[in-house]
């Protein structure tokens, strides 16, 4: 029950949310002194054509007019049309999202299946060489700049080796999409030949992107496992002689794992932001991409719809976390 | 244990990987050819688009009446089989040959009459070449293969912007019209072509696929063993482009690499340099209309400042050409014996002298992102602390300095870019850059010289090629002369390609993408 009113809540919070977000958004991308009109139309354009321009897209009323009219459009489920492309926004963003949700779906389940694991080992083994090698790892990890580390990848692994594609999705255009992920729609039709081009393709961008995410899981769940380890209930249990292996993995983990599934939620975030990087290294065709592009151009309306769809995003994967502590601790299920 | 484990997993994964990459290991290899694109294809309609970075799905998806070729630019009759120009300059009459849009449809002289109209009513693109010239409705289809343009007013340029009327299959885009949008949503994404490659797949978000049209008009001939098929990919970042260069994932990408690049690329066994002179000039607007830049003698003053040998030499490795005129030097109607004004900072402080009133701080304007422009404006800082002249830089995106170089007030002191070229024809540079009537628009320094306006608006309307020259060339010198801008270089294209690619033609139009020439060894 309590958990149901928690989602209910939350869920209600998110129309206040990102109207917020959106205002704020809305205002920053306007009050800079870009021209976006003037860009499309060209370094040859005349003044005649960009007043027309600026008169067919509407961005020659008042911002207020403006942010008016866009909210309108929103509820009613328009996000407007791309002043770049003059594809609806609604499009383009469909299009793409899959490809960046795969991404940071397949590099937070390895930020979590092998952070949560080396960060027990490292509490466990507290101060051996294990864990320093660890902690040079996580501070690596969270002190490596994405760009960088993605080219050293793309140098070795793909260049070097050979092992790895340099670039890219899928060879090819890949799968008819179904959901958009390409992982799914190809292993939906059996088609396992671009299944394994497809994970092929992931293994660079998704280890770039799982590399921070993966020293915060560690160093969150090697603390929380310190935390529970030092308990009464877990020096109880040795009294009992109940097996090493089972306090941790079955008593110590289970308390220890709530902090590490509240940074899952913020990490989802990061791992959108840094998605904007490895996206544009990998060449792959996600969102983040297509997010730096529309901020070059001061492509108003596409940045509005980046926001509002990644901050929604954002929002529900800290609602699934809320969710998931019920799931871990029976005590925030009331 | 731990190690033994660790061990294990890194042999699993290894094993994987290289499994995974032999069951995918593709050939792109033979009739195909994949092009690194750094611009995105964010729309494949030939008619709101104009730039150069986007240049290959026109010239391969569609055709003009006149196509550009090689270097220096030449003008030949593409899909028009002649034309016949009026003795006032007013009319153009072109014959089509027979030709076929991808649909087997045959390309009509009411589809060219549909594709100008189009660009007018849509006011995007190249619209602005045709502006003022060409009246909306005032081009006329006598019959099937004969279409008729009557110009608004004699035009000298007029012949030379004619190819970039991509003609689309108007019967096709009528169907589907939707909203009175002119096709605009639906030719986005797909194809109402005649040229060389029929579009097979696109996607905003990759690029566009395309495959040889066995019946296009010129025949396939003059290629031995054509392409079957090209795909222009974006790739944005330029490191990816290079390595997938490298490695053979890509055939070919954009010309304008930095050098660090370009060296870079030399040393792979797969891959060729191409080198040109293209006609891409490297300058600073300045703002002629505002103190103390109004005042020729602070502009010379500018002019004398700037470390031209530095810049080109150091900074750019000597991979470009100094340009010391505002027209590009392999462009007919640039004077050759133009010197141009070099680094001397004691002439910079004799003008500095004479400069009537206070010389405020000056603001050097560069496009953030395009690191040379802001290389310059560091060069011209330095040059100018040294005479006592005070500077910020200011680096801003592309959309946010071309919105303020169209406002006088906003406009910054100086502003360092390229221009590119749109049609080979010295009214691209001059009479864009320079003109009285362009100011605001495409005039941007806010300069206006009687004597120079004259001379171009001269060269603008008349059909004598020996007084356009002359009339260039005049007002070339007069533009170096006055220090109307900074002029710099011009720049060189070093096209890399995949060395199994033969037939490569660069033009400054079409920058070596018109694929229907490249075959694949």
């Amino acid at each position: 029950m309590r958990e149901l009113v928690l989602t209910l809540n939350r869920l209600l919070w998110l129309v206040p949310t990102l109207l917020g977000l959106l205002a704020i958004t809305f205002t920053i991308s306007h009050i800079i002194p870009a021209d976006p009109i003037a860009f499309i139309a060209g370094d040859n354009a005349s003044a005649e054509q960009i007043a027309a321009l600026k008169a067919k897209f509407g961005v020659d009323k008042p911002i207020p007019v403006q942010l008016w009219n866009y909210v309108i459009g929103v509820a009613q489920g328009d996000f407007g049309v791309s002043l770049y492309t003059q594809r609806p926004i609604a499009d383009d963003l469909v299009s793409r999202l899959p490809a960046t949700l795969e991404l940071a779906f397949v590099s937070i389940l390895l930020s979590a299946v092998i952070g949560i694991p080396l960060g027990v080992l490292a509490a466990i083994d507290r101060n051996s060489w294990l864990d320093h090698v660890l902690r040079v790892f996580t501070v690596s990890g969270l002190a490596i700049a994405a760009f960088w580390l993605a080219i050293l990848f793309q140098l070795l692994f793909a260049m070097e080796l050979g092992i790895t594609p340099l670039q890219g999705r899928v060879d090819g255009w890949g799968p008819e999409p179904v959901t958009g992920f390409f992982l799914i729609d190809s292993a939906w039709t059996g088609d396992w030949e671009t299944f394994r081009s497809v994970a092929h393709h992931m293994i660079l961008p998704a280890v770039t992107l799982s590399f921070p995410a993966m020293a915060t899981v560690m160093r969150f769940t090697r603390a929380g496992v310190l935390d529970a380890i030092n308990s009464n209930y877990v020096d109880y249990q040795n009294a009992m002689g109940v097996p090493r292996r089972v306090v941790v993995w079955r008593y110590v983990l289970r308390n220890a794992l709530i902090g590490t599934v509240t940074q899952l939620g913020l990490i989802f975030g990061n791992l959108i932001a840094n998605a904007v990087v490895v996206e544009a290294v990998f060449d792959w065709p996600g969102l983040g991409l297509y997010a730096v592009n529309s901020i070059l151009q001061s492509d108003y309306n596409a940045i509005m719809g980046f926001t509002l769809v990644m901050g929604a995003v954002f929002i529900i994967a800290n609602l699934l976390v809320d969710i998931s502590h019920g799931l871990i601790d029976p005590r925030e299920a009331g | 244990m731990l190690i033994r484990h660790a061990s294990r997993l890194c042999r699993i994964a290894a094993v994987a990987t290289i499994a995974l990459g032999a069951a995918t290991t593709t050939a792109t290899a033979g009739g195909k050819f994949v092009f690194a694109n750094s611009s995105a294809y964010d729309t494949l309609d030939p008619h709101a688009i104009f730039d150069v970075g986007r240049v290959a799905s026109r010239i391969n998806l569609y055709d003009g009446l006149m196509r550009w070729f090689d270097n220096p630019p030449h003008l030949e009759p593409w899909l028009a089989e002649k034309v016949d120009i009026s003795k006032d300059g007013l009319t153009y009459t072109f014959t089509l040959r027979d030709a076929k849009f991808h649909d087997g449809s045959p390309v009509e002289a009411s589809d060219v009459v549909y594709s100008i109209d189009r660009i007018l009513e849509m006011k995007k693109g190249a619209y602005s070449l045709f502006e003022g010239t060409v009246a909306p409705g005032s081009t006329k289809a006598p019959d099937a293969k004969t279409v008729v343009f009557t110009l608004s007013k004699p035009s000298a340029i007029f012949l030379a912007t004619v190819p970039e009327i991509h003609v689309v299959n108007a019967e096709l885009v009528k169907a589907n019209e939707a909203d009175g949008d002119l096709g605009t949503a639906w030719l986005s994404k797909n194809d109402a072509g005649s040229g060389s490659f029929q579009l097979k797949r696109y996607d905003p978000a990759i690029g566009w696929q395309a495959a040889r049209f066995e019946d296009h008009f010129f025949g396939w001939d003059m290629v031995d063993n054509p392409l079957d098929e090209i795909e222009f990919r974006t790739v944005v970042e330029i490191n990816s482009r290079v390595l997938g260069l490298m490695n053979g994932d890509f055939h070919g990408t954009d010309g304008y690499l930095p050098q660090d690049q370009v060296k870079r690329l030399r040393t792979s066994d797969h891959v060729v340099v191409q080198e040109e002179e293209s006609m891409r000039i490297f300058y600073s607007i300045i703002h002629n209309a505002r103190p103390p830049m109004n005042d020729i003698n602070f502009r010379k003053a500018l002019s004398y400042a700037f470390d031209y040998d530095g810049f080109i030499d150091n900074i750019l490795s000597g991979s470009v050409a100094r340009n010391p005129v505002p027209l590009p030097n392999n462009m007919w109607g640039s004077p050759m014996d133009a010197n141009g004004y070099t680094l001397d900072l004691e002439k910079a402080k004799e003008h500095l002298a004479m400069v009537e009133g206070d010389v405020r701080e000056i603001t050097l304007g560069a496009l953030a992102g395009y690191g040379q422009t802001e290389q310059a404006a560091a060069l011209l800082q330095n040059g100018l602390n040294k005479i006592g002249v005070k500077t910020k830089i200011v680096a801003e995106t592309w959309p946010v300095a071309s919105g303020k170089m169209r406002d006088e007030e906003q406009m910054y002191d100086l502003l360092f870019l390229w221009k590119s070229t749109y049609y080979a024809d010295p009214n691209n540079w001059l009479g864009e850059m320079y003109a009285c009537e362009q100011i605001g628009a495409r005039n941007n320094s806010w300069y206006c010289n009687e004597e120079v306006d004259k001379l171009l608006s001269e060269a603008r309307v008349s059909t004598d090629q020996d007084l356009r020259k002359a009339n260039y060339e005049k007002a070339n010198r007069l533009l170096m002369e006055d220090a109307a801008g900074i002029f710099v270089y011009n720049t060189k294209w070093f096209g890399p390609f995949n060395k199994n690619a033969k037939g490569i033609r660069f033009s400054p139009i079409g920058n070596g993408q018109e694929m229907r020439w490249v075959s694949m060894e």
